[in-house]
């Protein structure tokens, strides 16, 4: 009998529902390469509309869309692009926007709450007296939700400001939005307005949404248009992808509703783990769906517990050497947080009992 | 009453089948990013095990096939890779093998039959001695099926050469093989015996197999591995990529079988093209599902005829300025091909009389040609 497992390693996760499974079997397809798909191209209108830009366009990853934007925004040789140092374009995307796209990384220290200080934004902007010495800064990139300080949402009015600060001194913003539609849920603020300082955005479906594959990128007609090509060289370009979309526009329809429900699940583990006296939680900075915590005792490590955790089908990922990250989703049942706290509890009186024993724990390496 | 469209632009426009639809709303999956999606391992074993090879890995377009697989071999700065003048990573892949992978082309000229002159290749090879010069030549790329030059078969006897010189020369030998499994079926040599000397092959699953989206890349572990995290830096690391893989696999079981049909079907178009004295066939050429021929009459052009059969919902693409191009795939029937040898006799009457009434090409055809 299989038991069910309880994946709270990320939002990838999430299956295809029956609904997005028929909709993929039925879709209205064609070659999106030769001429369009015409589910594709209703789908990018679509969420062009919601995301209150020009155009969009479907692509394979987060990580192409944000490649894509990059590239297309630093165009000329020599461009710099401003981005957090603990961002997941710095840090997740293999460097792609240089060792493949020439764009040189100038990091701003992130914040706890996911923002970079606006005025360290302003003095990582390169002076054009310098031109001699300095690449030429292009772009500047925010992350909303942010994901390595927690799921952080950046607030309308930082956003406003940096996009102030960008056009001041003619530069592009971009927004990695990959859980964008978290932020808006949990700020209440539509997203259209959350991102309408930005240039661009990419938004992944992928991820809480529920869709099996893709991120869309939305913004001008003529940067689409160049994002366009782009997906064509870097591979991106796939033909009747319209199966993809389909099911994508069901996640959209059928998923977002149930965004505040994850926030609040997320919540609930914060609250159980927080009367788990061997670890430290701060309640205050779960604001969406992702819940860090930290071993506050060296006998527990993110590495024993999740090992633990997975022998009872609860799959977590450790952090850092000392925290341990769980994201919800919907298909996460209440039932699910119920027991995957009833589990942790199990784990860490196990690791504890184990390490008073001085046996071996058996270990079969997680990192 | 919606009337049937002829599409003979590619045969990427193959829309997929029942079975495969029904294929990708049961697939199991799971992330493929995170762990491993079980319908993508098992499509990928499949066809490392039909191409002769260690491993395979699913790419979302025959694009980032051939990127990944000359990036993977040349990850050294200042590589340099021998490939045809007339190949369709030189022609028509944004050269961005060069603009994102800095990898240098060396172009030698293809043949009519798409061969590149073995001698020619040698040639190009840069010799150490003027390492302070030259990029360093690590990779040769082949095309099976070559596109350019009409659906032309490299033989296996070739293909081994080409990967012997490869071999005495200490580089690694690619071959695009969107379209070998046409190769194999038109040459009657088995698909893992015919890329036996190659390290990689790209093959397609969303041209004449039918698939919706998708190529593989197959070559060694090492390899493979490599060209993993080069696909996830290209961003086309995709999560619940089983349903694709689904439907790919519901093609290499389905098709192959159909393709011998399609080359039927492009000999039975150019017998018929050939009776139009405006046009100029080459039936010995047509060795594949490909069928190029030429305007012989300068009243009319590619562009005019394409336009016309358009109005008659037949597609086909211009592939230069004074030729056509038209690709038969499973999804073209016996009789669609009698209709459109009527069609052009008729689009041919048509504008010699000037009767002709021309729009804009409004399938997204131009009047460049693509090379899909």
């Amino acid at each position: 009998m299989a038991t069910k497992v309880v994946d709270l390693r990320s939002d990838t996760v999430t299956k295809p529902s029956e609904a997005m499974r028929a909709a993929m079997a039925a879709a209205d397809v064609d070659d999106d390469v030769l001429g369009a798909d015409p589910t594709a191209c209703r789908f990018e209108a679509e969420m062009a509309r919601i995301m209150g830009k020009e155009a969009a366009l479907f692509v394979p990853s987060g990580t192409m869309a944000n490649l894509i934007s990059v590239l297309a925004h630093c165009d000329a040789r020599g461009s710099e692009v401003i981005l957090g140092d603990d961002s997941h374009v710095h840090v997740y995307e293999h460097g792609g926007i240089s060792t493949l796209g020439g764009v040189h990384p100038r990091t701003v220290p992130n914040n706890p709450d996911g923002t970079m200080d606006v005025d360290r934004i302003v003095a990582a902007i390169r002076s054009t007296d310098g031109a001699l010495y300095y690449p030429t800064t292009r772009l500047i990139c925010l992350e909303n939700t942010h994901g390595n300080s927690g799921g952080k949402c950046l607030t309308v009015e930082y956003t406003d400001k940096v996009g102030e600060v960008a056009k001041a001194h003619g530069l592009k913003l971009h927004i990695d939005g990959a859980r964008i539609f978290n932020a808006s849920v949990a700020l209440g603020v539509p997203v259209d307005r959350l991102v309408r300082a930005a240039d661009s955005v990419s938004v992944c479906l992928s991820k809480g949404i529920g869709a099996p594959v893709g991120s869309v990128i939305v913004g001008s007609k003529a940067f689409i248009q160049k994002a366009k090509i782009l997906r064509k060289t870097l591979g991106g370009g796939m033909r009747q992808v319209g199966v993809l979309c389909a099911a994508a526009e069901v996640g959209v329809r059928d998923t977002l509703g149930k965004l505040a429900d994850d926030h609040r699940k997320a919540k609930v583990l914060a609250d159980g783990l927080k009367k788990i006296k061997h670890f430290t939680v701060d309640l205050t900075s779960v604001e969406t769906n992702m819940v860090f915590f930290d071993m506050a005792d060296p006998r527990i490590t993110p590495a024993k517990l999740c090992q633990a955790l997975k022998q009872r089908s609860v799959l977590a990922m450790p952090t850092s050497s000392k925290s341990v990250r769980f994201v919800v989703h919907y298909q996460i049942s209440d039932g699910d947080i119920q027991y995957a706290l009833t589990c942790i509890e199990e784990a860490v009186e196990e690791i504890l009992a184990c390490d008073a024993k001085s046996e071996r724990c058996s270990t079969n390496g997680t990192s | 009453m919606v009337t049937k469209v002829v599409d003979l632009r590619s045969d990427t426009v193959t829309k997929p089948s029942e079975a495969m639809r029904a294929a990708m709303a049961a697939a199991e999956v799971d992330d493929d990013v995170l762990g491993a999606d079980p319908t993508a391992q098992r499509f990928e074993a499949e066809m490392a095990r039909i191409m002769g090879k260690e491993a395979a890995l699913f790419v979302p377009s025959g694009t980032m096939g051939n990127l990944v697989s000359v990036l993977a071999h040349c990850d050294t700065r200042g590589s340099e890779v021998i490939l045809g003048d007339n190949s369709h990573i030189h022609i028509y892949e944004n050269g961005g093998i060069a603009t994102l992978g800095g990898v240098h082309p060396r172009t030698v000229p293809n043949n009519p039959d798409g061969t590149m002159d073995v001698d020619k290749i040698v040639a190009a090879i840069r010799h150490r001695d003027g390492a302070m010069y030259y990029p360093t030549t690590r990779l040769i790329c082949l095309e099976n099926t070559h596109g350019n030059t009409g659906g032309k078969c490299l033989s296996v006897e070739y293909t081994d050469k080409v990967g012997e010189v490869a071999q005495s020369h200490g580089l690694k030998l690619h071959i695009d093989g969107a379209r070998i499994f046409n190769a194999s079926v038109a040459l009657g040599v088995p698909v893992h015996r015919l890329v036996r000397a190659a390290d990689s092959v790209s093959v397609c699953l969303s041209k004449g197999l039918g698939a919706p989206v998708g190529s593989v890349i197959v070559g060694s572990k090492d390899f493979i591995y490599k060209a993993k995290i080069l696909r996830k830096t290209l961003g086309g690391g995709m999560r619940q990529v089983g349903i694709l893989c689904a439907a790919a696999y519901v093609a290499v079981r389905d098709t192959v079988g159909k393709l011998a049909d399609d080359h039927t079907k492009a000999k039975v178009l150019a017998d018929g093209l050939k009776k139009i004295k405006q046009f100029t066939v080459d039936l010995t050429s047509v060795e594949t599902n490909m069928v190029f021929f030429d305007i012989a009459d300068p009243h009319i052009t590619p562009d005019k005829l394409c336009q016309v059969l358009e109005q008659r919902n037949v597609l086909a693409m211009p592939a230069s300025s004074k030729s056509v191009r038209l690709v038969t795939h499973y999804q073209i029937s016996d009789s669609d091909v009698q209709y459109t040898l009527t069609c052009i006799e008729k689009a041919v009457e048509e504008i010699l009389s000037g009767n002709a009434k021309f729009e804009r090409l409004t399938n997204g055809t131009t009047t460049n040609s693509y090379g899909h």
